[in-house]
């Protein structure tokens, strides 16, 4: 398997998941519709699915409204914000000077605009790409990847980053986290209505099912559903372009073992951890991100899994090899 | 009546728009080479830019090894000329341009900053300071981008190549002023050894 085919695999494999996430938002609102017309069969039986369309309604608006925010905003806003510092070329430092070569070296071969260079006071040996569009993306590196990775291993860093530019992963993984924002606030409509309906609905006791309670659960229930499932899904399409983005590094380097050298001394700083927390939303951006969530709702891959894929020249985990 | 005349109306549309369009495929290819070619050419005028510099740095230091110096002085000459020549000739799009002179003379300039730097070794002073590092970095980092470059040029000329040779165009692509553009390719496993700079 080549860096290609490995390529064409893992954007097959985000289609799939974003295909379940949208059959899943879809499929939730018309259930939401059922239940409550069998469960509350007297008093609600309008011609229209208002509720089926109020649960769309409400995630899609929310959802545009947080995407349109964060792609307002560039590269450079993320990049400043979390305390990133723009390298100019006529003050850098050595070090920062073979920093911004090596951004124009990915650019020439990725094909791709010079993006705006930012170093971030940081120890331990991180890097993301931001923004929604390769010409208003920006690329920042921590101090401690341009201490302790040589050349080559900043090289491939340099190329994932481009990769994930390349494969517009900002765009989707915002998306995504739009979409999961807007289940949240389905959650919390529902919550809130419950409480409402709980305080103020006491007072006619018919017998009957109270209408508003009813309504407020099931949404409260499909949107933790929801944003659950989707929390999980929009880890799992990160995690997958990760391993996009690696095997773009080396199709831009054609130097395996680049990367896979940097990812191996991100394994042995690991004690270091002090990427900015404010960053946290940014955190699936990072070109690693060892949080203590190690499991499904982690945003990249285990370095281990990730090394193996590129040095067993498959680019994919083993998992995805059909046999 | 009207109907024969109509349909060879219609038939003469076709065949005009179906030209246009291969004509236009044409064109945009031999762009996109162009530009990938003009990539390329960037980076090696960056490094004739260099050069210069990096023998006024050397020079102090390497009094005994004039002749080194001299080498690469002149390679660069010879390969700014084989530049301006192709130039002159309007690119390799151009017909009967061939790379193979600038080639040669890219492969000896860079074989003669190979021996600058595997000289330099000798000169732990020279090395210390900064603006030598910064020059090594810089000329190593032209010579990466004249090489990534380099992958984006052939593939381009492949396509324009091809689009020129697949039937029915290669009828068409004489006579429209389209040429086979030459792939740049290094010169065997020497060249590659020679380029090698040390960090």
């Amino acid at each position: 398997m080549n860096f290609w085919e490995a390529q064409r695999k893992a954007r097959g494999r985000t289609s799939l998941y974003l295909f379940v996430f949208f059959t899943l938002t879809i499929g939730i609102a018309i259930l939401i519709e059922y239940v409550v017309r069998v469960l509350a069969a007297d008093g609600y039986t309008p011609p229209m699915p208002y509720l089926g369309v109020m649960f769309l309604g409400i995630t899609i608006l929310v959802a545009a409204f947080y995407y349109l925010n964060y792609s307002s905003s560039g590269g450079s806003f993320v990049a400043e914000s979390l305390g990133g510092r723009r390298v100019l070329p006529q003050e850098a430092s050595y070090e920062e000077m073979q920093l911004l070569n090596i951004v124009e070296e990915m650019a020439v071969a990725s094909r791709l605009p010079i993006p705006p260079v930012y170093v971030l006071e940081s120890k331990e040996i991180n890097a993301f790409a931001a923004g929604m569009r390769p010409n208003n993306a920006a690329i920042t590196v921590t101090k401690g990847a341009l201490a302790l990775l040589n050349r080559d291993e900043l090289q491939g860093v340099i190329a994932h980053e481009f990769g994930h530019i390349y494969n517009a992963d900002m765009k989707i993984s915002m998306r995504l986290a739009a979409m999961v924002m807007g289940f949240m606030i389905v959650l919390y409509i529902g919550f809130r209505l419950l409480e409402g309906s709980l305080l103020f609905g006491r007072g006619r006791r018919n017998g009957g099912t109270n209408p508003v309670a009813l309504v407020a659960i099931v949404l409260l229930v499909a949107g933790a559903l929801t944003w659950f499932a989707g929390a999980i899904l929009r880890s799992m399409v990160s995690r997958q372009r990760e391993y996009l983005a690696d095997a773009c590094a080396v199709q831009f380097t054609r130097n395996p073992s680049g990367i896979a050298n940097a990812l191996r001394k991100i394994g042995k700083y690991q004690h270091i951890n002090d990427m900015p927390k404010s960053g946290m939303a940014y955190s699936h951006l990072y070109f690693d991100n060892h949080s203590f969530w190690s499991s499904i709702f982690s945003t990249h891959p285990p370095l281990s899994k990730r090394i193996a894929a590129i040095e067993g020249r498959t680019y994919i985990p083993e998992e995805w090899i059909e046999k | 009546m009207g109907w024969t005349i109509l349909i060879i109306v219609a038939i003469i549309i076709i065949l005009g728009a179906w030209l246009a369009g291969m004509y236009n495929r044409l064109v945009s290819l031999r762009n996109q080479v162009k530009n990938a070619w003009s990539q390329i050419d960037v980076q090696l005028q960056r490094r004739y830019d260099l050069i210069p510099n990096l023998v006024e740095t050397v020079k102090g230091y390497m009094n005994y090894e004039q002749s080194t110096l001299q080498k690469v002085i002149e390679a660069r000459s010879q390969a700014m000329s084989a530049r301006e020549n192709l130039e002159k000739k309007g690119g390799p799009t151009a017909e009967g341009a061939s790379l193979k002179e600038l080639i040669g003379a890219e492969t000896t300039l860079r074989g003669a900053l190979g021996g600058i730097f595997a000289l330099a070794e000798n000169y732990p002073a020279l090395r210390a300071t900064e603006n030598m590092q910064r020059l090594q970095e810089e000329l190593s980092s032209t010579e990466n981008k004249v090489a990534f470059s380099r992958q984006s040029y052939n593939d381009a000329v492949m396509l324009y190549n091809t689009q020129q040779q697949v039937f029915p165009t290669n009828i068409f692509a004489q006579m429209f002023g389209h040429h086979p553009a030459d792939l740049f390719e290094t010169e065997g496993s020497e060249a590659k050894k020679a380029v090698k700079v040390q960090f």
